[in-house]
């Protein structure tokens, strides 16, 4: 019980996917500068992570491992996950259309998010188990929306303040990245 | 509209150069420069996936269905990036421990689909090639520059190459104490933020 | 193990068949039917997802395409080809759709008053987050050119006075200036979309455009006026008041009784203006071109060729429709033509005016009563999708007095109109006549019957001058001409003498008593004051209702209601009857009423009838005003008016016009035009130039 906890902390805080992993960065850049859209995104990729996470461990384990082809892992994930995607979009479109309408635009937007993508083969990499990998993952997308959640904050802020016309917009962002992540940086030790 | 080779070429180089003013890929661009090698080697593999994959996007432009378009310029981009990580760890292993997840990454590098779908898929081969190498080089210039301000300024290095080291500043100055947090994860964003406004500075006079 | 080049090629194959199966099998299994042109014109679009349009994709762009909400040239980054493409798949031809352009309604810039200093980022999205902004007018432009940072056609500009200026040539109408503005001033509306515009209370408008009854935007076109813009003035009025030659000489122009200028000082003489603009048309011999949106082939009748039924018909018209007027008289106006006398407005100008708005494309039946050669029915089987009745209120009122069916006793609008009917205006009248009644009607016949060799002429009021609702400068002109007052007289009797002639008039001397609900001091009469005024000829202008003899033979009459004065009951918003079919205005839904009322409520009902022949639903705006005021835009005082002289009214001496119908009222010259759009303090909501803003 003890390791899920450290698994959970270290995968939400500690090794942060976008503050400390930079993966998904340009999402990150992309879609926090209005809250609510940073909140239908951090939704939109706790789903797909997770599941994408399930279905490449089952497919990396049983069918790459067993025919000795990891060296396609790359390309099979890449597959999977876009088809994954794709799945979802049409599931929720037709049984689900609530959920559907919040989450729907930020869908195929994910296909080319590396923070999905780089979270399964970071759950390969460190050789996590099945449960472990969607804990791990669970951890991640948590991870990636509190982050995101926290930066649409600080932007929304930013608007109201005098910034240098050099540093404005991308530039001011980076750098307010940075102090957050520097804030993240203190659940260094925990771990 | 007359395009030319030395144009597309140039224009990745100042113009529309990634990430400063195309804001993309920053994922390896902000993971791996904590030296100056690592952004020279993720960029010149970068650059390879991305002049690859824009002569076979290119050459296949009329072939592809268009509603299919999407996933074959993906599986496109994937082969490359195997066929990279494999040459990688035959011949550049140490470099490819180093850059780790950020090789497989370059499938999703917004950088590498964005050329192939906006440029690549509506532009002759030569264009193509041209395109790709000035983004490439464009790329890679950039990630060594943050590299070498990064490790300047985190290890008092810059390291051009495994073991070619062009400046070393604990050697220059023997009480130099290296300024870690740039090497790290806080410095990685704020370093590219602070070489963003100095372009802006340069870029509007 | 097999060959590892084998296995991989069927390992990949196997993932890449097994997805495609998949999702070929999920896209049957959810299955959701969606309009295949969503899809098409999707394709077509750039697939940037860049969101400069502001819908969230380019998915999202070509939903709002096909649901009609987004042009086919909803797409900023590709070029005309894509909008091309747009138009195709949809089925519309690209070039029919109306421009649209973006303008900002704000006038107010650096003279509106900041009520907090802000260092922050200057951008508008940044400042109206902090409690809306920095300027006093909530609604006002910020100043800080989101909308100019928006525009990718660099069609907007800061301009000198620290509002945005859009250049109506480079402006494609893309909307992201609309929506970059946080507080909603710059509009990008179609033509249509303007025309049917009206004043809500979050709009930009000045105390004058809130009072005029058509909603011209007056600050708008003296601006223009002022900078010698004569055609773009012009422009200005047509899109709220197609009769301006008419409405600048006969309005009483309430608009200048909320002049804030005349709050400290003599208020702007804002209809002079709209004269001036007007006559420079009709002078400079060639008509300014009006443009139509692209023709709907829909039909509309309009029964009545007055004020409201040609301004109806001149905003259907505009809006794409074909409208169809039909018209008792043999020439069209109404009441302008047959109880405004000729030296009021004459026929020629008149003429003149509903001649250009014909041109648009409106056919007209003269001499076709309704009732007699038509009825409403008739109409609505003929094929008419929209019946607009605009017949005026033209039955006089009598005075129920004795003696009223004499030789010599007549009615005011029944008198005007004969007067008007006589191809020379000349009728045979008495000598000393006496008009009962103090509105601009009985003003009218005392004027004309002095004109047509009366020699001694009454008015007859039963209260006193103050009480007199006629126009003051109508008043002041009948007293030059010599007219004789007799107030506070109640006629009681005309008298005989013997041969069926009118001998006199009979009436009693009131005082004035207490208040009545108008406001006004009620007339009390004095016992036994009984006097007579020595006359041969009596017309009773006591006001009119609507002539509704046509009632009788309308198969229809159980379905239309009507009020206890005889005229039409419609909602005053959307002026639809209980008929759905049949949209009134003008005096017939409102009893006697302005000429501009009319104007404005036949561009009401044309609102109303393009939203129910085009299948929407039909509804006023949310916020309208209906001619009420937006309270915070009106001001006790106007500080830092300095007293300027109002350009007075020129006008015929007495001797000149008092013995033929020549025009007696002239128009101003244009150095006058430029003073009095100098005195013109540009007011918007709330702010207002200072008169020493400029120094």
């Amino acid at each position: 019980m003890d390791d899920y906890i450290v698994l959970i902390v270290s995968c939400i805080f500690v090794n942060n996917i976008l503050l400390a992993q930079f993966l998904g960065q340009c999402p990150f850049f992309g879609t926090s500068k209005k809250m609510e859209t940073a909140v239908g995104m951090a939704m939109a990729v706790i789903f797909v992570l997770v599941m994408a996470s399930a279905i490449t461990w089952i497919i990396y384990k049983f069918l790459l491992v067993e025919l000795g082809l990891t060296f396609l892992r790359t390309i099979a994930f890449i597959l999977v996950i876009a088809s994954l995607v794709q799945f979802v979009e049409m599931f929720l479109k037709k049984s689900i259309p609530a959920l559907y309408a919040g989450l729907g635009i930020f869908l195929p937007l994910i296909t080319t998010n590396c923070a999905v993508f780089g979270a399964c083969v970071l759950n390969i990499d460190k050789e996590f188990g099945f449960v472990q990998s969607i804990v791990a993952s669970l951890s991640y997308a948590i991870g990636f929306g509190l982050a995101l959640i926290l930066f649409a904050g600080v932007r929304e802020r930013i608007l109201l303040a005098r910034v240098p016309r050099p540093l404005q917009d991308t530039s001011i962002a980076l750098v307010t990245a940075g102090i957050i992540s520097l804030s993240f940086y203190a659940f260094q030790g925990m771990v | 509209m007359a395009k030319s080779i030395t144009h597309e070429f140039v224009k990745g180089l100042w113009e529309e150069v990634p990430p400063f003013r195309l804001v993309l890929g920053l994922c390896p661009t902000l993971g791996v420069t904590t030296k100056m090698q690592f952004g020279i080697g993720m960029g010149l593999a970068t650059t390879f996936v991305l002049v690859c994959a824009n002569i076979l996007v290119s050459m296949l432009r009329k072939a592809v269905p268009p509603k299919v378009r999407i996933a074959c310029f993906i599986i496109i981009i994937a082969t490359f990036v195997t066929l990279v990580e494999l040459l990688m760890q035959a011949f550049a292993y140490p470099l490819f421990l180093q850059l780790g997840i950020f090789i497989p990454l370059i499938v999703v590098n917004c950088i590498v689909l964005g050329r192939a779908e906006a440029f690549a898929s509506k532009n002759g081969l030569f264009l193509s090639i041209a395109d790709g190498l000035g983004i490439g080089i464009g790329f890679t210039l950039s990630l060594a520059a943050l590299g070498a301000l990064r490790e300047i300024l985190g290890a008092g290095t810059i390291t051009l190459w495994e073991g070619i080291e062009l400046v070393n500043l604990t050697s220059i100055f023997p009480g130099f104490q290296p300024f870690q947090f740039m090497v790290q994860a806080p410095g990685a964003f704020i370093c590219l933020g602070i070489m963003l406004c100095g372009m802006n500075m340069v870029g509007n006079r | 193990m097999a060959d590892p080049v084998t296995v991989s090629v069927l390992a990949l194959m196997g993932i890449g068949a097994t997805c495609g199966t998949v999702l070929s099998l999920a896209s049957k299994i959810f299955y959701v039917w969606e309009d295949p042109r969503i899809a098409e014109v999707e394709y077509v679009l750039a697939g940037a997802n860049c969101g400069g349009c502001g819908y969230a994709g380019c998915s999202a762009a070509a939903v709002g395409v096909v649901n009609g909400q987004a042009p086919p040239s909803v797409c900023v980054v590709a070029g005309p080809e894509t909008t091309i493409q747009v138009a195709e798949v949809m089925g519309v031809d690209p070039g029919s759709a109306e421009p649209l352009l973006s303008a900002n309604e704000c006038a107010g810039g650096f003279r509106a008053e900041n009520k907090f200093l802000y260092d922050g980022v200057k951008t508008c999205a940044a400042l109206s987050a902090m409690y809306g902004g920095q300027r006093v007018c909530t609604i006002g432009c910020i100043g800080s050119g989101d909308c100019i940072a928006s525009c990718q056609f660099d069609a907007i500009h800061m301009g000198p006075n620290g509002f945005p200026v859009v250049d109506e040539i480079k402006c494609v109408g893309c909307g992201a200036c609309e929506k970059a503005c946080p507080k909603g001033v710059i509009h990008v509306r179609t033509m249509s979309e303007r025309l049917l515009h009206f004043n809500q209370s979050d709009d930009a408008l000045a105390p004058c455009q809130q009072t005029c009854p058509a909603e011209i935007d007056i600050q708008r076109y003296i601006a223009q006026i002022r900078e010698g813009d004569y055609e773009g003035a012009v422009h200005t009025i047509r899109e709220r008041n197609p009769l301006l030659l008419s409405c600048g000489r006969v309005c009483p122009h309430p608009c200048e009784d909320k002049c804030r200028r005349g709050i400290e000082d003599e208020p702007v003489s804002i209809n002079q203006l709209k004269r001036f603009v007007a006559d420079y048309e009709m002078n400079s011999g060639k008509r300014l071109p009006i443009a139509c949106a692209p023709d709907t082939g829909k039909r509309v009748a309009i029964i009545g060729g007055g004020p409201a039924g040609v301004s109806c018909a001149y905003f259907l018209r505009r809006l794409g429709h074909h409208p169809t007027i039909y018209e008792a008289m043999s020439k069209l106006g109404g009441i302008t033509r047959y109880g405004i006398p000729e030296y009021r407005l004459p026929d020629a100008v008149l003429d003149w005016e509903i001649e250009g708005i014909l041109n648009l494309g409106i056919d007209v039946h003269y001499n076709t009563w309704l009732g007699e050669d038509f009825t409403i029915q008739s109409l609505h089987e003929e094929g008419y999708e929209a019946i607009f009745m605009g017949i005026g209120a033209w039955k006089d009122y009598t005075l129920g007095i004795e003696g009223e069916d004499l030789n010599g006793v007549t009615q005011g609008i029944k008198f005007l109109s004969t007067v008007a009917n006589h191809p020379e205006k000349k009728i045979p009248v008495g000598k000393r006549a006496a008009v009962v009644g103090g509105g601009n009607s009985a003003i009218d016949c005392v004027r004309t019957l002095l004109r047509l060799g009366c020699e001694e002429v009454y008015i007859v009021y039963r209260r006193t001058r103050k009480e007199m609702p006629a126009n003051e400068v109508e008043i002041v002109a009948s007293e030059h001409e010599g007219i004789k007052f007799q107030f506070l007289a109640a006629p009681t009797r005309v008298l005989d003498d013997g041969q069926g002639n009118v001998k006199g008039l009979e009436y009693l001397q009131m005082e004035l008593g207490e208040p009545d609900a108008s406001g006004r001091r009620r007339p009390v009469p004095i016992e036994g004051s009984e006097t007579v005024l020595d006359v041969d000829m009596v017309i009773s202008a006591i006001s009119q209702q609507p002539d509704i003899g046509f009632m009788e033979k309308e198969p229809e009459r159980e379905k239309v209601e009507l009020t206890r004065w005889n005229t039409f009951d419609n909602d005053p918003e959307i002026l639809r009857c209980s008929l759905p079919y049949l949209f009134t205005g003008g005096d017939v839904a409102t009893g006697p009423a302005l000429v501009v009322d009319a104007i404005g409520s036949g561009r009401r009902a044309a609102r109303s009838i393009h939203q129910y022949i085009t299948g929407e639903e039909i509804q006023g705006s949310p916020k309208s005003l209906l001619k009420r005021h937006i309270p915070e835009s009106l001001f006790k005082t106007v500080p830092g008016v300095v007293a300027s002289k109002r350009t007075p009214m020129p006008e015929l001496e007495v001797a000149e016009r008092i013995d033929s119908m020549v025009e007696v009222d002239l128009v101003i010259s244009e150095d006058d035009a430029k003073h009095e759009s100098n005195r013109c303090l540009k007011c918007c909501r709330i702010c207002y130039d200072k008169d020493d803003y400029a120094a």
